[in-house]
C-alpha cells in the first residue's frame, strides 16, 4: 500500500509541475461554471412561471431542476479532460525510460497500476473539487437537499473512475503521447454516443447498448439514487480496465 | 551471488541472448564485454527482473528473478543505459521517490538519500531539477539511485558512457570501492575499462559467450608465444638469419625496412625469456640494436580476435577459438591499426 501511495503522490505532483492540471482544472471550472449559470437562468424562469401559476410544474425542485442536470453535463467536461490526464502516464514512462526504473524496483505490476490510477484519480478529485463552490452558492441562497447531491458526487467520481482507468489502459499501448491522447478521447467519444441509436433497435440491442454506456448510469446517480445495478457496472467496468492494463504492461515485458 | 544458466531471449525471430551461462562471486567486479547490439543490455535486462527470459534461469542473491522476482529485485540496483530520471523533480525528491518504492524504511530514508548523493557525489546538485542536469550529472544521479537501497548486487549498464575523461575515472575508482561490499555487474564496449576496474570478464557477440576469464588470463590465453619485437641496423637476411639460429625462438619475421634499418617480431616458446640472447646475437656481431621490446597483446586486440567473424568461421568453443586467432596474430602482422577497420566495422553488422 505505501508503494501505491508512493506511485500515486509522485503522479499527482507531476500534474501539478506541468501545466496539465491547470489547463485541466481551469478548464473544468469554466465549463462548470457556464453550464450552471444557464441552469441557473433556466431555473429562475422556471420557478418565476410556478410562482405566478402560468402553468409549468406545480413545484419546482432545486436538486431535479438543476443539480441533477448540471452532473449529467460533466460527462462532456470529462470527455475532453480526462484524455489530457491519462494520455501521458505510461506513453511518457516508456518514451523517457523512466519505466526501467519502475519495473526492476521491488513492486508488482498492480502496485504500479493501482498507483498510478489513484494519482490521476486524485487530480480528477480536485477537479471536482472546484465544483463545490457553485453547489455551494445554492446551499447559501437556497435549500436543495444535500443526500442527492452526495450520491450525485459519487456517481461522478465513479464515472471519471471508468473514463480514467479506460485512458490507463490505452496509454499502456503507446510511447507515444499524441497517439494516446487522440484513441483515448475516440474510445471515450464511441462510450458517450453509444446508446444514440438505442431507442432505433430492437428491445435486446437496445437493452445492450444502454448498458454499455458510461454515461447513461450516472442518471440514478444525478437523481440522488445509489443503485447497486450502477455501482457494479462502474466498479467492474474501472476493474477490468485496470486488469487490461496490468496485462498490457506484463505481454510488453515479454514481447521486449 | 549471480547465476546464469543457459539463458537465452529471443524478440520473435531474432535471438539477442544465445544460451548464456556464467557465475558471478559474491564481491566480484564482473566485466559485460562486447559490441553494439551483442546482447549485453538484454542479459542485464533478465537479470534485473525487467523482462523475462525465453529460456534458461537466473538467479540474483539466492533468489530466481522469475519465481521471486520482489525478493531478487529488493537485492539489486540497476542503473540503466539511459538514467532513469523524472525531468520535473529535484534531485532530492527523486531520490526519496525511490527510496520509498525500493521500500527503505521512513525513518532511514533521508539518511539512505543523503549517503547516496554523497557517494555518487550529486549532493551539490540536491535541489536542481533533474531535467536540468548535465549528462554527467544524470549518469552519477542514475548511480545514486542505484546504490540507494544498498544492494547486495549491482547491475550498471554502461556507467561511464557520456562522462568526461575526470568523471570517468572517478566513476571507476567508486565501482572499485563498491566491490567487495556488494556484487558488481558492469557492461561497456570500452576495453581499457575492463582492464582497470574489474577483476572478471565475459566477452559475448551476437548474443554468445566468446569467453570468461581474468582480463590477465585473457591475454595471455590469447598470446600463447612470447613475441618481441626488435629493431637493428643491419640487412634483413642475415639478421634474420642470425635470430633464427638462437635457441628457443621459433619463428622471425619482418615488420618493417626503412633504409637499412629493419624491424622483426620473434617469437619464442611460451615462458621463455630470449631477450638477453636477442641481444647478445645483435651486439656481438656489431650491428645497432636500436630497440628490443616485448609485444603484449593489448585486450582492445584479444577483444577485436575474440569477436571478429575472420578468426573462426564457425562457433567453436572458446579455447579453440582463441588459439587459432593467436596464430593468426604471430603469422600475419596484422598491425593493431589495420586489425581495427575491419573486424570493427563486422562487429556493427
Amino acid at each position: 500500500m505505501n508503494n501505491v501511495l508512493a506511485i500515486a503522490q509522485r503522479e499527482l505532483k507531476s500534474y501539478f509541475v506541468s501545466p496539465i492540471a491547470y489547463i485541466v482544472i481551469g478548464f473544468a471550472a469554466i465549463m462548470f461554471g457556464y453550464f450552471f449559470i444557464s441552469l441557473l437562468y433556466y431555473f429562475d424562469r422556471v420557478s418565476l412561471q410556478a410562482g405566478v401559476g402560468f402553468g409549468g410544474p406545480e413545484t419546482v425542485n432545486v436538486n431535479e431542476m438543476l443539480i441533477s442536470p448540471l452532473f449529467l453535463n460533466v460527462s462532456v467536461i470529462l470527455l475532453f479532460t480526462l484524455p489530457m490526464v491519462t494520455m501521458r502516464t505510461y506513453s511518457e514512462e516508456k518514451r523517457s525510460g523512466t519505466i526501467e526504473l519502475l519495473l526492476t524496483a521491488p513492486l508488482t505490476d498492480v502496485q504500479i497500476v493501482f498507483g498510478k490510477f489513484l494519482g490521476g484519480l486524485a487530480l480528477y478529485g480536485a477537479m471536482l473539487a472546484v465544483t463545490l463552490v457553485h453547489i455551494g452558492f445554492l446551499f447559501a441562497f437556497g435549500n436543495p437537499e444535500w443526500p442527492p447531491v452526495l450520491a450525485g458526487y459519487v456517481g461522478l467520481l465513479l464515472m471519471g473512475g471508468c473514463f480514467l482507468s479506460l485512458g490507463l489502459f490505452v496509454s499502456s499501448l503507446t510511447r507515444n503521447q499524441i497517439v494516446a491522447g487522440m484513441v483515448t478521447f475516440a474510445v471515450f467519444l464511441l462510450f458517450w454516443v453509444i446508446n444514440w441509436i438505442a431507442s432505433f433497435t430492437g428491445p435486446t440491442t437496445q437493452g445492450v447498448l444502454n448498458y454499455l454506456s458510461i454515461v447513461e448510469h450516472l442518471n440514478d446517480f444525478a437523481r440522488g439514487v445509489i443503485d447497486t445495478k450502477h455501482l457494479v457496472y462502474y466498479v467492474s467496468f474501472i476493474a477490468f480496465s485496470l486488469f487490461l492494463t496490468v496485462r498490457a504492461v506484463d505481454s510488453e515485458r515479454w514481447r521486449g | 551471488m549471480i547465476e546464469v544458466q543457459h539463458l537465452t531471449k529471443r524478440y520473435g525471430p531474432v535471438t539477442a541472448v544465445d544460451d548464456v551461462s556464467f557465475r558471478v562471486e559474491r564481491g566480484e567486479i564482473f566485466g559485460f564485454l562486447g559490441p553494439n547490439g551483442a546482447g549485453k543490455t538484454t542479459t542485464m535486462r533478465v537479470l534485473t527482473g525487467y523482462m523475462p527470459p525465453t529460456e534458461g534461469r537466473a538467479i540474483v542473491a539466492g533468489y530466481d528473478v522469475l519465481d521471486h522476482p520482489i525478493e531478487a529485485k529488493r537485492r539489486t540496483g540497476y542503473l540503466p543505459e539511459t538514467p532513469p530520471l523524472y525531468p520535473e523533480m529535484t534531485v532530492r525528491d527523486y531520490l526519496t521517490f525511490v527510496a520509498k518504492i525500493k521500500g527503505v524504511p521512513r525513518k532511514e530514508r533521508r539518511v539512505r538519500v543523503d549517503a547516496s548523493m554523497e557517494r555518487a557525489r550529486v549532493a551539490d546538485m540536491a535541489n536542481r531539477h533533474c531535467g536540468k542536469l548535465s549528462k554527467g550529472y544524470r549518469q552519477r544521479v542514475g548511480l545514486a539511485q542505484a546504490l540507494l537501497h544498498n544492494p547486495e548486487v549491482l547491475i550498471l549498464d554502461e556507467p561511464t558512457a557520456g562522462l568526461d575523461p575526470k568523471q570517468i575515472i572517478e566513476t571507476r575508482e567508486l565501482i572499485k570501492q563498491l566491490g567487495g561490499d556488494h556484487t558488481v555487474i558492469l557492461s561497456t564496449h570500452i576495453l581499457p575499462e575492463v582492464g582497470q576496474t574489474c577483476q572478471r570478464v565475459v566477452i559475448i557477440n551476437k548474443g554468445r559467450v566468446v569467453a570468461v576469464d581474468s582480463p590477465e588470463n585473457l591475454t595471455s590465453r590469447l598470446r600463447g608465444s612470447e613475441t618481441m619485437y626488435v629493431q637493428v641496423d643491419a640487412t634483413s637476411e642475415d639478421t634474420k638469419r642470425a635470430l633464427e639460429a638462437i635457441p628457443g625462438v621459433t619463428q622471425v619475421s619482418l615488420a618493417d625496412t626503412r633504409g637499412t634499418v629493419n624491424s622483426f617480431e620473434v617469437s619464442s616458446e611460451a615462458g621463455r625469456d630470449v631477450r638477453r640472447e636477442l641481444a647478445a646475437a645483435v651486439v656481438t656481431r656489431g650491428w645497432g640494436l636500436l630497440e628490443l621490446r616485448p609485444l603484449r597483446m593489448s585486450l582492445e586486440e584479444i577483444f577485436l580476435h575474440l569477436t571478429t567473424d575472420e578468426s573462426a568461421a564457425p562457433p567453436e568453443p572458446a579455447g579453440a577459438d582463441l588459439s587459432a586467432s593467436a596464430e593468426a596474430s604471430a603469422d600475419g602482422q596484422v598491425g593493431p591499426a589495420e586489425a581495427a577497420h575491419e573486424p570493427g566495422e563486422n562487429a556493427h553488422e
